[in-house]
């Protein structure tokens, strides 16, 4: 059982390479076409403008200590004002969004356009893998697993002495799948988006996020302790003054 | 490698002063610093899985050489970094472990491919 099957290098030519080869250029050919079908649709001033108030928010944030007590002051009530305030959002409102973000025609149909296009070359390229390759012994893994993997890896192969490491390319597909991430980000750029969680993130970062995240901006913004560093820029200078010159 | 020229040169703009208390850290340059690590290690892991599949190692050696080239990569962007960590990076954390998990799916599958075009012909 330890000892190593000889197994036909046509196997190698004809599964092995054409399978990488087909997930690589199928991956490449997704990465085009939702670029080109994502261009189509213009940003949303409404998400646009959150962004950027929620994003000076945060410059506030970490700038505070550099400004006056009082100037940081203002600005901060500009910001967490009750009645007017960018970062204020009425709990009616609150909801709003989010079931707008749902339902809104639009959003729906570029969230479903976007799964499909996800979902589909994996089925097809699945089906297609089952179909042709299977019932043979397609690669080997070089490390040793448990027997409860048999049924998982071996799918198509039906003699249970054939050791564990002897895999079907059903295996050898997915291996491909979650392996080929990497290269893809490296040829690809960071745009290439082949996660399910990333995408999913992305997407429902457009609904809930505004809403949500301009709250914990006002919140953190409230703790904020003003510390001003104007007092201490002199020990500071000293001490710099000192390590240049030593 | 041109990996870390980008390296040296993001991280010069890099915000935060070690010698004094104010804050701040440059959120892109933070940014940029991360994909400079996660793309080194991606990178590495891929030559490495098919240096152990050319090698025939089997089993544990075979993550065993993983690790062994992820903590190589860690020294190295330490060593590029000057040992200054905080200059480049929020914390030790990233330098060491971010991306490792990641480049080991990349891993296993060169490695296996390597070592079934070399051994089992």
């Amino acid at each position: 059982m330890a000892e190593d099957l000889v197994l036909d290098s046509a196997i190698r030519d004809w599964v092995l390479i054409p399978l990488s080869l087909v997930m690589v250029l199928i991956g490449i050919l997704r990465h085009f076409v939702t670029k080109l079908m994502r261009s189509s649709q213009p940003p949303d001033i409404k998400i646009l403008k959150e962004n950027q108030v929620v994003m000076r928010a945060r410059n506030l944030r970490t700038c505070a200590n550099l400004i006056p007590a009082k100037s940081f002051r203002s600005r901060r009530v500009y910001f967490s004002n009750e009645e007017n305030g960018l970062l204020y959002v009425p709990k009616g409102q609150a909801q709003n969004p989010q079931a707008q973000m749902l339902t809104d025609p639009n959003m729906a149909t570029d969230m479903m356009k976007k799964n499909l296009s996800m979902i589909i070359p994996q089925t097809l390229t699945f089906a297609w893998v089952n179909f042709f390759f299977s019932g043979f012994v397609a690669a080997k893994i070089p490390f040793p697993l448990t027997q409860r993997f048999r049924s998982m890896l071996q799918n198509g192969i039906d003699l249970s002495t054939v050791d564990v490491s002897y895999v079907s390319s059903r295996s050898w597909y997915f291996l491909n799948l979650f392996g080929l991430r990497g290269l893809f980000s490296l040829i690809l750029g960071e745009e290439n988006a082949l996660d399910d969680t990333q995408r999913m993130m992305q997407m429902g970062g457009f609904g809930f996020d505004p809403t949500k995240s301009l709250s914990a901006e006002k919140d953190s913004l409230d703790i904020i302790q003003h510390d001003w560093a104007l007092p201490r820029i002199e020990q500071r200078a000293e001490s710099i003054l000192r390590k240049l010159t030593n | 490698m041109a990996m870390h020229n980008d390296d040296s040169s993001s991280s010069d703009t890099k915000h935060s002063d070690g010698s004094n208390d104010l804050p701040g850290f440059s959120a892109e340059n933070l940014q940029s610093n991360m994909k400079v690590i996660y793309y080194s290690r991606t990178f590495l892991s891929i030559i490495g899985g098919v240096i152990a599949g050319i090698l025939g190692l089997t089993g544990l050696k075979g993550f065993v050489l993983y690790f062994l080239i992820m903590a190589l990569a860690s020294l190295g962007l330490a060593a590029k970094a000057r040992f200054s960590i905080h200059e480049y990076f929020d914390s030790w954390n990233r330098v060491v472990l971010d991306a490792v998990l990641g480049g080991l799916m990349s891993f296993v599958l060169f490695w296996t491919f390597a070592y079934d075009i070399v051994h089992i012909f």
